[in-house]
């Protein structure tokens, strides 16, 4: 955009600044938890661990159960990512392909929902959970995140792409139209699909209110939720602290590290939010 | 070639035009049965059974999970409402006038949009000069927009842990950075003024990277020739940004602006994390409208007055999207 040496410099310099500022502090969040007590309240402080210990990863594995949050957020993840991705694109295959008496209707009430966000109706939803007696369930954390109104939207756009003519074709053929939604549908919108499960599965893992508000015993704890109360009450162990904030963030990375190609698209062409 | 769904328009003027013929010559009942059958074709034709089972059941979730709750907490707004108590009174508009005279309501709003004009402007303002800087360093852009990518994709949370040490009064590595230049130590959770720009730090950390991607698509959506043609004119580099690259990018910088409203008055977990607990660690009790309305509904139960504070956020996110319209629609 713009070529002149001195702006080219300033770039480099300036988002080299921005970008080191913005990986330090999990750098510093990797090295505390790697450190002893005495170390991580020596004063100055220093950056290396000089003798490094995977004590606080004992510690918060195996005291706090870290591994059952881990695995309670990928079970809410998973499911919720793979409803998100049937309903979805469900609904945005009959939008994208179908007439019918008040489409425009329907979509426009989906529609409407999309930018409210879900502090907003959050009390109706736990009233509803607390009326069946279903809290501390995966079923109840996972309740809210079964559809998402901007996933229908995408997933519109994404089938709109394909030609009428090969659904067509495979009406011709004899297909119905769920065989068309299986295999012609699924099949050829799978980068859409790719970047919308990422989507989904960040979503549902990171959400914090919800867990907090329908989950009352300890078992039940999702990565986020059991974190943030641990850090609550043992406010004075980092080291512990850190080793869990290491371990919550460690699935995101994994997932956006194999999948960046796919998460930088879905910006790209729709403004996902990863 | 004849588009494909004007044939089944004229399949049925055709029809229509025969039940005229019909209504003269034969009787009413053959009329119906006309009618009947036209209606039954339309559903073979158009595949309506199919578009029933397939979207009857997603949409009744859309229902049960959206649309309901949003009317039933303007209801409840309207009520004196306990979960376990079953004496549950309208009371109209009591809840809001309580509303106007609660103190930590209107704290709570006030520091809401403090932090939110603040996280919005510093991010919005950041993301946007690194997007056009990348711009000029394209071969390499790739490579910072994923670094710069990293905190967004981290969870708010840890995030917020993370945050939480380095800030921390007495071993955080922040307070080690003031002093080792000569500056004095900062209560940076403890103290009510700082703490407001704790949290906007933590934010515009945790959100730049998404808005730098997102320019990053705008501007490169932006034609060459535009800016060569400018730069043959003469115009410097400023001249290019005001004139060429800004307005180009208006309906984008419409959009973050609004997305970042409604991200950022919504902070609730690092405010969780960062400020006073319950079990007494160390810091000040920032209030936010998330955490009030977590507070009445979850902590006191009072379900109606929470509700209409959530009423009130609502609104807040109406109004955004109704003056995104109102600029969209006057741009075309």
């Amino acid at each position: 955009m713009f070529r002149e040496r001195p702006i080219v410099l300033t770039a480099y310099v300036v988002c080299t600044i921005m970008a080191l500022l913005a990986v330090t502090p999990f750098f510093w969040v990797l090295m505390t938890a790697l450190k002893s007590n005495p170390e991580i309240n020596a004063w100055p402080p220093h950056v290396f661990p000089i003798q490094p210990t995977l004590e606080h990863f004992h510690r918060i594995l195996g005291e706090e159960n870290f591994l059952r949050y881990i695995l309670n957020s990928l079970i809410i993840a998973l499911s919720s990512m793979t409803a998100i991705l049937f309903t979805s694109s469900l609904a945005g295959f009959i939008f994208a392909k179908y007439k019918f008496p008040g489409r425009g209707v329907l979509f426009a009430i989906i529609l409407a929902t999309a930018i409210i966000p879900l502090e907003v109706y959050i009390i109706p939803l736990y009233l509803m959970v607390f009326g069946v007696k279903m809290m501390n369930s995966y079923l109840s954390l996972v309740f809210p995140f079964v559809i998402m109104t901007f996933g229908v939207f995408f997933m519109r756009q994404v089938i709109m792409s394909i030609p009428d003519e090969l659904l067509e074709a495979a009406r011709i053929d004899g297909a119905n139209e769920f065989w068309i939604y299986v295999r012609v549908v699924l099949a050829l919108s799978k980068s859409g699909l790719m970047a919308l499960g990422v989507f989904a599965f960040s979503e549902a893992w990171a959400n914090f209110i919800w867990p907090l508000v329908v989950v009352t015993t300890k078992d039940m704890y999702t990565t986020e939720l059991g974190l943030a109360t641990y850090q609550r009450q043992f406010y004075i162990e980092y080291g512990p602290i850190s080793a869990g904030a290491v371990i919550s963030i460690m699935p995101m990375l994994i997932v956006f590290a194999l999948l960046r190609r796919h998460i930088m698209k879905g910006i790209a062409t729709s403004g996902l939010r990863g | 070639m004849i588009p494909k769904k004007h044939v089944p328009d004229l399949i049925r003027d055709g029809n229509r035009f025969s039940d005229k013929i019909m209504r003269e010559q034969e009787s009413v009942r053959g009329n119906l049965a006309a009618r009947f059958q036209e209606f039954r074709d339309s559903i073979k034709r158009d595949h309506l059974l199919w578009v029933l089972i397939a979207l009857g059941p997603v949409f009744a979730l859309f229902c049960i999970i959206r649309v309901y709750p949003i009317l039933e907490t303007i209801r409840l707004s309207f009520y004196r409402y306990h979960p376990t108590q079953r004496n549950r009174p309208f009371i109209g508009f009591d809840n809001y006038w309580r509303l106007l005279e609660d103190e930590a309501f209107r704290t709570a709003l006030i520091n809401t949009l403090q932090f939110c004009v603040m996280a919005v402007i510093i991010t919005l303002v950041l993301a946007f000069a690194i997007a056009v800087l990348l711009r000029s360093i394209e071969k390499v852009a790739p490579v910072y927009e994923l670094l710069l990518y990293i905190p967004v994709v981290t969870p708010w949370v840890p995030a917020s842990v993370i945050w939480k040490w380095i800030f921390d009064p007495v071993h955080g590595i922040l307070n080690y950075g003031l002093t080792s230049v000569g500056l004095p130590k900062l209560a940076w959770l403890q103290d009510e003024h700082v703490i407001l720009y704790a949290i906007v730090l933590v934010s515009v950390w945790k959100m730049l990277g998404y808005f730098v991607v997102v320019y990053g698509v705008g501007l490169r959506n932006i034609p060459d020739e535009l800016l060569e043609a400018s730069e043959l004119d003469g115009a410097t580099p400023w001249q290019r940004l005001i004139y060429v690259v800004i307005p180009m990018m208006k309906p984008i910088i419409l959009f973050t602006v609004i997305i970042a409203t409604i991200i950022f008055f919504n902070v609730f977990a690092p405010v969780y994390v960062l400020t006073a607990s319950a079990q007494g660690a160390p810091a000040y009790d920032f209030k936010v409208v998330i955490g009030e309305i977590y507070q009445n509904a979850f902590v006191f139960y009072r379900m109606g007055y929470a509700g209409a504070q959530s009423v009130v956020l609502l609104l807040f996110v109406l109004t955004l999207v109704f003056i995104q319209f109102t600029l969209f629609r006057e741009k075309r």
